[in-house]
């Protein structure tokens, strides 16, 4: 007689002893964002050069970064090292071009140009200070050896990133 | 009949129909000509106007080891402290070109005083731009437009031309009339007091010496004779005639007895008056009246 009951009660352990799965939704929001306030335009104050400089015509584009946490971002700025759009070139391209924190929001923020990071065409900035910061990117495509730009439209990319760290 | 009554009363609705609206704006660069500036010249006059924002930017220019603070602000309206003062502190620090938004709860406009950039330290401010952002109802006072809720048709108040009273010929007329009477009267008052004076004087003339007996009747001058007929004295000091009272009294018997109760009595006043006396003074006294 005990046996079955043993044995029901086993029973009884086997169905309330089902596994359930539950799940955990998190949604993380940009803390950084990158916003392109000014778009660049080339001027051509010569026929093999391309320049932003706003003395030969051009705009030098801007970007600015809104961070709201202070200390967790890094900016990585790259000026332009090839046409990504433009008619058939058939010499050598020669790139130039900074990148300079040109307003801030916060005085503190004025300190990143010294402490910047600048390897071929990237510029790196720790963003060490919550608010908003402008950055200014300065272009330059000097073509060939004195030689005349192709006839055309030219485009050229500056990638902004913000790179948690 | 019962939808064109509807019709008419959608009409008359829509046509009374009144709103107010809310205009935001910004105001042009207050610090466009110079560092300082005057909020009147710089908000637009609008009742119940309002700030809502305010967004500087300039350039600090400075050498990056020197100290260097710099305020923006707006002054109370009544001059008593600041109603918004932000401070950047460029001390240690490169310069840059700064730019920083601040909403602001609605503040009156009026609230709002005199607004400048302020240095503290070494360096400058080049290419500042000081900009509000502001609302306000174009209702706010009822009266500003007839489609506002709440307002009030005005009364025309009719023109009544002036008219100088001391123009007017009745007036005058009344006036000359009154001052006629004025002179008439005044004139009137003249003639009586001038009678009173002759009356007067013939009163002073008869009561002198009776030298305008032609002046009374018969009776009157009898009894102004008989009166100045009175010989009045002549002198307050007239001698009076005196003269000696003889004693007249005889005392039959010889000597006048003294009263003995009349003396006791006299001495037992005497002594009680002593010791009323003394009772003044003291033991004293009392003392040397036993010596």
């Amino acid at each position: 007689m005990l046996k079955p009951v043993i044995v029901l009660a086993a029973g009884c352990l086997i169905a309330t002893g089902a596994a359930a799965n539950t799940e955990i939704i998190g949604t993380v929001d940009s803390k950084c964002i990158v916003i392109s306030e000014t778009p660049g335009i080339y001027g051509n104050p010569t026929p093999n050069l391309l320049t932003t400089d706003p003395s030969n015509g051009g705009v030098k584009p801007i970007i600015r970064y809104d961070v709201i946490s202070a200390e967790y971002y890094k900016a990585r700025i790259s000026y332009p090292d090839a046409f990504s759009t433009a008619p058939s070139l058939d010499d050598v391209v020669n790139w130039d071009g900074s990148v300079t924190v040109s307003e801030v929001s916060n005085t503190d923020m004025s300190g990143y140009d010294d402490n910047k990071v600048t390897y071929n065409n990237v510029t790196e900035y720790d963003l060490t200070v919550a608010g908003s910061t402008w950055f200014t990117i300065a272009s330059e495509a000097d073509y060939g050896s004195n030689k005349s730009l192709p006839a055309g439209t030219y485009n050229a990319v500056v990638e902004a990133e913000c790179i948690p760290l | 009949m019962k939808r064109l009554s509807l019709v008419l009363a959608v009409l008359v609705s829509y046509s009374s129909y009144s709103y107010s609206e809310e205009v935001y704006g910004s105001t042009n660069n207050a610090s466009a000509a110079g560092l300082n500036w005057v909020m009147t010249n710089v908000l637009p006059q609008f009742a119940g106007l309002e700030i809502n924002g305010l967004v500087y930017q300039y350039t600090a220019v400075k050498d990056p080891e020197s100290d260097m603070i710099v305020y923006v602000q707006n002054e109370n309206a009544d001059g008593n402290g600041y109603i918004f003062r932000n401070a950047d502190d460029w001390s240690g620090l490169p310069g840059n070109t700064i730019n920083k938004a601040f909403v602001i709860p609605n503040s009156l406009g009026e609230l709002w005083g005199d607004g400048s950039i302020q240095i503290e330290g070494e360096g400058s401010v080049e290419d500042p731009s000081v900009i509000y952002t502001y609302k306000y109802d174009t209702c706010f006072d009822p009266q500003a437009d007839p489609s506002c809720p709440g307002y009030e048709e005005i009364v025309e108040v009719p023109e009544i031309p002036f008219s100088d009273p001391l123009e007017d010929q009745l007036v005058l007329d009344e006036l000359n009339r009154q001052a006629q009477i004025d002179r008439e009267e005044e004139e009137e008052d003249r003639r009586r007091r001038q009678r009173e004076s002759k009356i007067k004087d013939a009163l002073e003339n008869l009561l002198g010496d009776g030298s305008n007996p032609e002046l009374l009747s018969a009776e009157a001058e009898k009894m102004a004779l008989a009166l100045f007929s009175v010989n009045l004295p002549t002198d307050y000091y007239s001698p009076l005639e005196g003269g000696e009272y003889i004693e007249t009294v005889i005392l039959d018997g010889g000597d006048i007895q003294d009263n003995q109760k009349a003396r006791r009595a006299n001495f037992a006043q005497q002594v009680l008056h002593q010791q009323m006396v003394d009772s003044q003074y003291g033991s004293d006294a009392s003392a040397q009246q036993e010596k």
